[in-house]
């Protein structure tokens, strides 16, 4: 009978413990929530499964891809290389395009040896590849998008620190002290200052020649969830207390607080004196940049009533405001429109059908969103619908 | 099925988790260790029940023995013989096995709390936002503080310390309630089992992050606490056969 006994609780922690590392109850796998770039006609991001991805606008062809790989430390898989997470949007200037992963490197790749599928890097083309220091792979993960200066590039690392890379050959310019336990948001440039939020409720200034602490920081109770946006001389920022913050560079007291249902995830978009910021909750609010006053909001809902959270940052193209929800529903606002009481109405409705979580890119009339199911959809925003969309799965 | 799941038992124990954590300085291990405490609390009554079943079958070893030793050679007469005397000492056999199952939900549960709350990954943060109660002891704690004594609790524990101490009390735990029996393949399947199920959770310990092998141990411990207190002592972890097995033939 104890044979039994042990047996069966063998069994049981067995399948219960395969079971709940397996389904979303458990840890949920990392796929990344890249965003897309179109930079001379090539729309570049990263796929749900390590790619960096480089697709023609006009002909909506596969112009190249290059797998971000790193060693596996799962359970059954060995040490055989896997794909790396990608969350950042890359960044491209000329002919090099920037991106970090979560398997803590940062990449300059040249889309002429990618094109040619030349073995990386080639330090010839500019190529070079720069890991972050850390003790294993989770604690020097890279999260957050980079963030890119005329010489050089800035990222906030899972290590806790921000690094500064010299952009043409990947350099290490400087480290900052250790912020917080890790930093999934990104700087945010100003001038000579690096503005940095952390999950311990400080926004730190850093100067971008040394990286060294400046004296200004703000400090809340609670930690904050969004990088910081910088607005004139404000900072707007999302917190995990369910609030949005207002701050004045330099003061140590808050300008505003706004209270929203759940967290300002995405950094919140500020435009002619008007914050406009999605949140968790499923709402997206227009709110005074001065005053913090609730100027409209707008209820996103899926077909049986529920709300349905905003991840994803609003965008602007003229004066439209185009939100994503993250069943993939886009609302697109017309800023000029007479306002008739607090709740508005969008002004056209699409839909992608697919999780979106990524940020969004607005160019010419066009929106291109890369959604969770590894395909990117380019909206027409004046027709309302799908121009056109391309499958990130490719078959190697 | 999952939003009942989460309605009923997952958020009450990932809320419950979070505000200990706030509770109690924003230690995230104590509140983990709390929080098992305070299960093992709760299902008091079902662990009682397993314990005095468990105490039971304890006081009935001799005879089990010798009835073992009696009908050693003839499996199927044992079984009538101790399903017999099981029935007159009013011992389900069985009996220990329900508290065990109903216990189930309540461990997966704490399971899950425990890595949604580290938030190991930005999809598992970004989760953890649908989960959470607007209770301020809960919005104010977030994100939570993974350090605690030597180990980061989102990450696994590659000092084997924390394995050794999950596999080290998982034997003590076991040993106490895995009775000696006179029949050498049985003994040698107990054996096996003793060791096995130590070194298999050591093993998850330098895998999983390790708040999850912190609930093991603190679990484990609580058990043989619970076990040494409510028996009387270390049960089978002293107890020395009278019979010496037959080798294998």
């Amino acid at each position: 009978m104890k044979q039994a006994k042990i047996l069966f609780f063998v069994v049981i922690s067995l399948f219960a413990l395969v079971l709940v590392s397996c389904v979303p109850g458990g840890a949920q796998p990392a796929r990344g929530w890249s965003g897309t770039v179109v930079h001379d006609g090539i729309l570049y991001t990263g796929s749900v499964d390590g790619r960096v991805v480089a697709i023609n606008k006009s002909s909506q062809n596969l112009q190249w891809f290059y797998t971000i790989t790193m060693p596996s430390s799962g359970m059954s898989c060995g040490q055989s290389p896997v794909s790396a997470t990608i969350y950042g949007t890359p960044i491209v200037d000329g002919d090099i395009v920037y991106v970090g992963s979560y398997s803590g490197k940062v990449l300059a790749l040249n889309t002429v040896a990618r094109s040619q599928d030349l073995p990386f890097p080639q330090t010839r083309y500019g190529e070079w590849e720069w890991d972050c220091p850390g003790t294993n792979a989770g604690s020097n993960a890279i999260v957050a998008d980079l963030v890119m200066s005329e010489d050089a590039l800035y990222l906030s690392s899972s290590n806790g620190r921000v690094y500064s890379l010299d952009k043409e050959f990947g350099d290490l310019n400087w480290e900052s002290d250790v912020l917080h336990e890790k930093l999934w948001t990104s700087p945010v440039l100003q001038g000579d200052t690096l503005y940095v939020s952390t999950y311990d409720g400080r926004i730190v200034t850093l100067s971008v020649e040394t990286g060294a602490l400046l004296p200004w920081f703000f400090e809340s109770e609670s930690g904050f969830a969004s990088r910081p946006v910088v607005y004139e001389d404000s900072i707007y920022v999302g917190s995990f207390d369910n609030k949005l913050y207002a701050t004045k560079i330099g003061a140590s007291e808050l300008s505003w607080s706004f209270p929203g249902g759940n967290w300002f995830w995405g950094a919140p978009l500020v435009s002619e004196g008007v914050v406009y910021a999605g949140c968790l909750d499923g709402k997206v609010y227009a709110i005074g940049a001065e005053t913090g006053e609730e100027l409209w909001r707008f209820e996103s809902r899926d077909p049986g009533g529920k709300p349905v959270p905003i991840v994803s940052s609003p965008v602007l193209m003229d004066n439209l405001l185009i939100v994503a929800d993250e069943l993939g529903s886009v609302y697109v606002f017309d800023l000029n429109a007479e306002l008739e009481g607090k709740a508005v109405v969008p002004l056209k409705t699409m839909s992608v059908g697919a999780v979106v979580r990524s940020s969004l890119f607005a160019q010419e009339g066009l929106v291109y969103i890369r959604a969770q199911d590894n395909w990117v959809y380019v909206l027409d925003i004046d027709r309302g619908g799908l121009s056109w969309k391309s499958t990130l799965t490719i078959e190697e | 099925m999952a939003e009942v799941w989460y309605l009923i038992i997952g958020d009450p124990v990932l809320n419950g988790l979070i505000a200990l954590s706030s509770i109690l300085f924003h230690n995230f291990g104590l509140a983990i260790i709390a929080l098992t405490i305070i299960v093992r609390l709760a299902l008091w009554p079902l662990m009682r029940r397993q314990l005095e079943s468990t105490k039971a079958m304890q006081s009935m070893q001799p005879k089990i023995q010798e009835l073992q030793k009696k009908y050693g050679k003839n499996q199927q007469k044992l079984q009538q013989e101790m399903m017999k005397l099981y029935k007159e000492a009013g011992i389900n056999p069985m009996g220990c096995l329900w508290p065990m199952l109903i216990q189930f939900p309540i461990w997966i549960a704490l399971y899950q709390a425990i890595m949604k709350a580290l938030a190991t990954t930005p999809e598992n943060l970004l989760d953890l936002a649908q989960h959470l109660y607007s209770w301020e002891v809960v919005t104010q704690a977030i994100p939570l503080n993974s350090q605690f004594l030597w180990l980061d609790l989102g990450q696994p524990d590659h000092t084997l310390i924390l394995a050794i101490i999950v596999g080290g009390t998982m034997w003590v735990q076991q040993k106490m309630t895995t009775a000696p029996t006179v029949d050498p393949r049985q003994q040698s399947t107990n054996s096996m089992m003793l060791l096995m199920m130590p070194f298999m959770f050591g093993l998850f310990t330098l895998m999983f992050p390790s708040g999850l092998p912190l609930f093991w141990a603190a679990s484990n411990v609580i058990g043989i606490l619970t076990q040494y207190f409510f028996t009387g002592g270390w049960g089978y972890l002293k107890f020395r056969s009278p019979f010496r097995p037959a080798p294998v033939k």
